[in-house]
């Protein structure tokens, strides 16, 4: 026990020591900040519980059967959330965490080393989780007036329903490890992970949610929502924490003791289950990790015959780029999200209610599509914003490659650019022409849509590669973290304004054209001379939008030592 | 070879390379040796074009690195301390890209990518990505990729670490091969023992300064002690400065 203590003090002292560490000050300001945010966050999450359960309290005959149905629905959904944060956390903490080697280096049993990891692991894989859904059960417990009782109950089911989750999820990580190396199996799991997540999604978008609350469907929806079935299996753990939080929700106490002790009997039955397994195959598991994986599929390097046209430095980074982001499983997980993205982005054009809008429909397709400009652009931004920013900073320390290299930095980044920019360009012009065929726009707007932009896609790559060099991160460990850094907020914010002026410029300009080419009139030369003027204007921005941020990079990134 | 004239590197009021001179002649193997922090790994970069010199010039095979970097650049194959490389790439993809970067034509990448990679046993690990690598594998890569384009100038930053005695043996033929052939190689490390064993001369940089320069009998007399090993040479030239 001693032992099992001492090997989580690492994780403990932070937080006990805090303010004896120097700059402590900063840290507690840190805190205050995250937890204020964190605080309000919690907040919101139990008035929004609150009203929606005070309105199903409200409904006759079924009110209760709502309350009941979202509970089991909320408990499911927490016990899969828990199951799956907990295979992440416990293949990082058990098998693949830095300190794992200079650990079981000591003098202490591999079991023992298990026992103190997992924990660690269950501690970390579940506050989150516990933290934003019990005020969902302090609701509860107002709404429907419980006693004491009830929310120690809560607590005590709560509790075990984590440390069910966390001990079933460990066992069949260790059992998993055996088979198929640690590394590996969390790519996996991340991937399957956001595939489920976007499927899910695309589901929920797919089956048109906004139809709840169209009023014509409302109460047939309401009594077709009763009657949904949720898994109630009595061996699920979430079943045992459903069944004992309602009980005490309704009073009975005998009835929510005895399934809350049922989930404690089965957590002691588990655990005894995994500490046999940890000490059987822990260890082996652990030094398989050791070893590279090896590759599952090795191919021929005489490819890639198709980028031998390009000149040798052009080549070289392209054919680079292209390799390390399909062989990254990271990446792949991120490009499901933006084929999801667009999927969905292109579906709500498609279910657009135009028919019943009071303004005409050739006015509201035409608007819809000027907007659809700078909406498409956004969402180009977003994709920017992940992939091409973070390009030079996923050089990493592998940067000195192109500062030793007979490459200048202007170059390098310019390469990176085009990189980025065709497939970029390609997307966007896609994702505009489909949107406005599906709002059969006039060819007008569909030439402006395209040239505009054709002609703001290259600005944008420019700001990202740009702003990415100057700001750039080479010790971050994925693309996430260098976008949510300060530079990825200039980014962002300079991509809106550049967007938001373009389509300001072309606003009026549009808006006369269109409206001269519906009414049949000839326009002035006063507004000829605006029109040509405006976009103008917006050209020219272009290229400053191109030609600064490339700049700017390269003088701040030559500044850089390494 | 490589000439430094006045070469400076300030961080701030901090000095960490002041006012080197020095002049490295074609075809030799020069070693570069000093305590930690002396100023060694700021020289090697500036000589590799890395960092910029806050004043001073680097000529390398003639060409001034300030005034066109590419051009000294491509005279240079620089391999430095730590090796950093794209782990999801092959080995061969690596020197592929390499060799794409420095012009080597198609045709001869080939044939000496295999020379290379066979030379420093890389050979049966060419299509394994390099995270699977240990360090002295990228080490070994790092020193293949160097010298695809033929470099006329190697520069390099502690080559013996990570390095079995094998390999050692090998870097340190290679390296007199190579000066015979004419190509200048620029060697900092902390193994004195290698210094002395394949260097013609051997500079020793304290807190920024040259304090010595010369082959090893040039030194020995400097740090008045005569049949000394460089270890007794170093502490005493090092200890005399402080």
């Amino acid at each position: 026990m001693h032992e099992i203590l001492t090997l989580l003090k690492p994780r403990i002292w932070p937080f006990t020591n805090r303010s004896v560490r120097k700059k402590a000050r900063g840290s507690r300001l840190k805190l205050f900040f995250f937890g204020t945010i964190g605080l309000l966050f919690w907040m919101g999450i139990f008035l929004v519980a609150l009203r929606v359960l005070t309105y199903f309290k409200g409904i006759e005959e079924i009110g209760d059967i709502l309350g009941y149905k979202l509970l089991s629905m909320i408990l499911i959904v927490c016990f899969a959330l828990l199951i799956f944060s907990s295979i992440l956390t416990s293949l990082s903490k058990l098998y693949l965490s830095r300190d794992l080697q200079l650990v079981h280096a000591m003098p202490v049993s591999s079991y023992k080393i298990f026992i103190s990891r997992w924990i660690d692991s269950t501690v970390e894989s579940a506050w989150m989780v516990v933290i934003f859904t019990l005020p969902v059960f302090l609701a509860y417990g107002i709404v429907y007036r419980s006693g004491l009782f009830y929310y120690a109950n809560a607590v005590a089911a709560l509790a075990a329903l984590v440390m069910n989750a966390s001990a079933i999820s460990t066992t069949m990580v260790m059992v998993a490890v055996i088979v198929i190396p640690a590394n590996r199996l969390k790519s996996l799991f991340i991937f399957l992970g956001i595939l489920f997540f976007v499927v899910i999604y695309l589901a929920i978008r797919l089956s048109r949610p906004e139809l709840l609350v169209d009023p014509e469907v409302f109460d047939t929806v309401m009594v077709y929502i009763s009657s949904l079935q949720t898994p109630q299996l009595p061996i699920l753990p979430s079943t045992w924490a459903y069944d004992s939080i309602k009980a005490g929700l309704t009073g009975q106490f005998k009835s929510g003791l005895f399934h809350t002790a049922l989930a404690w009997s089965f957590f002691v039955t588990i655990a005894f289950i995994l500490i046999m397994v940890a000490e059987a195959i822990y260890f082996q598991g652990f030094s398989k990790t050791q070893t590279a994986s090896a590759r599952l599929f090795k191919k021929n390097t005489a490819g890639w015959r198709c980028f031998d046209l390009l000149p040798g430095p052009i080549k070289s980074f392209t054919v680079k780029e292209i390799k390390t982001f399909l062989r990254d499983q990271t990446q792949w997980s991120q490009l499901f999200l933006i084929a999801a993205l667009v999927v969905i982005y292109v579906y709500n054009f498609k279910v657009l209610p135009l028919d019943k809008s009071p303004i005409k429909t050739v006015y509201l397709q035409n608007l819809f599509s000027f907007l659809n400009m700078g909406l498409a652009l956004f969402v180009l931004t977003a994709i920017t914003a992940r992939f091409a920013y973070p390009a030079v900073s996923m050089e990493r320390e592998a940067f000195w490659l192109v500062k030793s290299s007979p490459l200048s930095l202007k170059a390098f980044l310019w390469i990176k650019f085009f990189i980025y920019y065709f497939p970029l360009l390609i997307l966007t012009e896609a994702l505009i022409v489909a949107t406005n065929i599906l709002l059969s726009v006039t060819p007008f707007m569909m030439t402006l849509s395209i040239v505009t932009v054709f002609f703001l896609v290259p600005g944008i790559v420019a700001i990202g590669i740009g702003l990415g060099a100057a700001y750039p991160d080479f010790k971050a460990e994925n693309p996430t973290q260098t976008v949510t850094s300060f530079g990825g907020l200039v980014f962002m914010i300079v991509c809106a304004g550049y967007i938001g002026l373009v389509i300001l410029i072309e606003a009026g300009p549009v808006y006369n054209l269109f409206m001269a080419d519906i009414r049949g009139k000839t326009l002035s030369p006063a507004i000829w001379l605006w029109t040509i003027g405006s976009f103008a204007a917006a050209f020219v921005f272009s290229l400053v939008a191109i030609a600064l941020p490339m700049r700017f990079g390269e003088n701040r990134l030559s500044k850089r030592l390494i | 070879m490589i000439e430094l004239k006045a070469l400076t590197k300030k961080y701030g009021d901090f000095k960490a390379v002041d006012d080197l001179n020095l002049l490295v002649k074609k075809g030799e193997i020069f070693g570069f040796i000093g305590p930690n922090g002396a100023g060694k790994t700021t020289t090697i970069k500036m000589i590799g074009g890395i960092l910029a010199p806050s004043a001073g010039t680097v000529t390398v095979a003639g060409i001034d690195i300030q005034q066109d970097p590419e051009k000294a650049k491509s005279k240079i194959g620089f391999i430095p301390d730590r090796p950093y490389l794209y782990e999801k790439l092959t080995g061969m993809e690596f020197l592929k890209f390499t060799a794409d970067l420095y012009g080597v034509p198609a045709d001869i990448f080939h044939k000496k990518a295999q020379q290379n990679l066979e030379m420093f046993s890389l050979a049966d690990w060419s299509d394994e990505l390099i995270e699977s690598y240990s360090h002295g594998m990228k080490q070994r890569l790092i020193m293949s990729a160097a010298l695809l384009h033929d470099p006329e100038v190697i520069i390099v930053d502690e080559p013996m670490v990570g390095l079995d005695p094998m390999a050692i043996m090998m870097v340190k033929d290679l390296f007199q091969r190579l000066a015979y052939k004419g190509v200048t190689v620029f060697m900092s490390t902390h193994t004195l023992a290698v210094a002395e064993d394949i260097c013609e001369r051997i500079g020793v940089i304290n807190k920024g300064h040259l304090i010595a320069s010369g082959t090893t009998a040039d030194l020995q007399r400097k740090a008045n002690v005569t049949d000394a090993a460089l270890e007794r040479v170093f502490l005493n030239l090092t200890t005399n400065v402080n």
